[in-house]
């Protein structure tokens, strides 16, 4: 349960900001390492009480990865940042969706200026896919949140 | 469906069966033919993602049914296919519980800005409820004594974007050492010998024995006690089983009242659900009167799974 320090914190507003022009990320809400780059999201009160407590295994919402200086975003960490992810999005209709949430590569024609992309199905924020230069997107779903086949 | 051709299906053991005939107010034809429907499926929006209008709408463009359920705020009974593998459930915009399941959190009636304890909480369908009424506000701390279940635990908090939520692994009969008076409400949803539940896993008739729920009876009373101990004065308790035995239910809240002086039983208020009194004497025994207030829920009060539900304030 430490929190993410300044300087640890202060990268990764910066990439959020250059990757997908976030201006005001996880504001109101404490950051704690998770191990293995993970970031995790909590309130306040939440951390607190979890002080208080014993055998305490986690907290709050896994938010994002710090992967090779890039930031990976969950799907819960784009759903939290709805409306602030500017760029580097692409936009799925119904069955590109269930695609992506069945992690299969998306072939996309645009080209994006970041690594990670997220993509975005209507309202909803579907997390990160990693871009490559074959022009395809790798959705980051994991195996127990992808839609059967 | 007979009550005739159940009993050729569904074979219970003479001692199973003498057991069920001993415990008052039940109907055992009835049990027999509700152990053979399935449980309608049930599922709840989580207004914390999305709001239920635009949830509604899809599933219903998509073919699904959807029936309000009266007693859950958010709950439907869907039909009209497998809910499990849509991109809904995936992401996280519905949770699937069973209907009556929903009702003891409905019975805790958590409020914003309140911390709450789910004791037992694995895998986690009442823990995300009680975050949803929560609203972002306040602490839900869900517990379990088993590592392997807090795995599932996690993912489905995760799943449902609960940011205020804590997870601890821990012995349950135990939590009220570090957490003594911490909580304005405590679920306990107990492990129980699941005879509410039979129409989903038949092999607990199958492995039934009179001293599954003397045995459980044991660790339910520690568990209830010391759930009440993590309550601050002025708090609410919500016991919970998805059995219809007397030594898991009436016994064990009975037991509270026994050592605990402050506890009260609160009436229930659970809109549109069937539900009879608690039973008061049995084999023998007498419990208090006010056990009259707790809810047994049989499974063909409302073709749906059996409960057992009582409400306790600690006095202030």
């Amino acid at each position: 349960m430490e929190p993410l320090g300044p300087t640890e914190k202060r990268y990764l507003l910066e990439r959020l900001k250059g990757q997908h022009g976030v201006e005001n990320a996880f504001e109101g809400l404490v950051l704690i390492k998770a191990g293995q780059g993970r970031i995790r999201a909590a309130t306040k009160e939440t951390l607190e009480l979890a002080k208080r407590l014993r055998k305490v295994q986690q907290i709050g919402l896994y938010v994002a990865k710090l992967s090779k200086g890039d930031v990976v975003l969950s799907i819960e960490g784009t759903q939290l940042l709805d409306g602030e992810i500017k760029k580097n999005v692409i936009e799925l209709d119904e069955a590109a969706a269930e695609e992506w949430m069945k992690a299969s590569p998306i072939t996309s024609p645009k080209k994006y200026t970041s690594k990670y992309v997220v993509a975005k199905h209507g309202e909803i924020y579907l997390g990160s896919g990693r871009f490559t230069r074959d022009g395809k997107i790798y959705p980051q779903v994991a195996k127990w949140r992808r839609v059967p086949e | 469906m007979s009550p005739g051709k159940s009993l050729s299906k569904l074979i219970l053991s003479d001692d199973l069966r003498e057991y069920l005939e001993k415990i008052p107010d039940l109907d055992l034809n009835l049990l027999l033919e509700s152990y053979e429907r399935p449980i309608p499926e049930g599922l709840r929006v989580n207004t914390l993602k999305s709001s239920e209008d635009f949830v509604v709408e899809r599933l219903e463009e998509k073919g699904f049914k959807l029936r309000k359920i009266p007693w859950a705020k958010h709950g439907y009974i869907a039909e009209g296919g497998d809910l499990g593998k849509t991109i809904e459930h995936m992401l996280g915009l519905i949770y699937l519980q069973g209907p009556v399941s929903m009702a003891p959190v409905e019975a805790l009636d958590p409020k914003p800005g309140e911390t709450v304890l789910d004791l037992c909480a694995a895998p986690g369908s009442k823990s995300t409820q009680i975050a949803q009424r929560l609203k972002g506000e306040g602490v839900v701390v869900a517990n379990d004594i088993s590592y392997e279940r807090v795995k599932a635990l996690s993912s489905n908090l995760q799943r449902f974007g609960v940011l205020n939520s804590i997870i601890t692994l821990a012995d349950g009969r135990r939590y009220h050492r570090f957490a003594r008076e911490l909580f304005d409400k405590v679920l306990i949803d107990a492990p129980c010998s699941s005879l509410g539940i039979i129409s989903k896993n038949w092999g607990i008739a199958r492995n039934w024995s009179a001293k599954i729920p003397e045995r459980l009876s044991k660790m339910q009373q520690r568990l209830i006690l010391s759930g009440f101990d993590c309550l601050k004065p002025g708090g609410i308790l919500v016991y919970s089983t998805c059995t219809l035995t007397v030594e898991e239910n009436e016994l064990v809240v009975n037991y509270l009242l026994e050592n605990r002086e402050d506890a009260v039983i609160e009436p229930l208020e659970l809109p549109g659900l069937k539900f009879r009194r608690g039973v008061v004497e049995y084999m023998g025994l007498r419990f208090r009167d006010d056990l009259e207030k707790t809810a047994r829920i049989m499974p063909y009060d409302n073709w749906a799974e059996g409960f057992y539900i009582a409400k306790i304030a600690k006095r202030r």
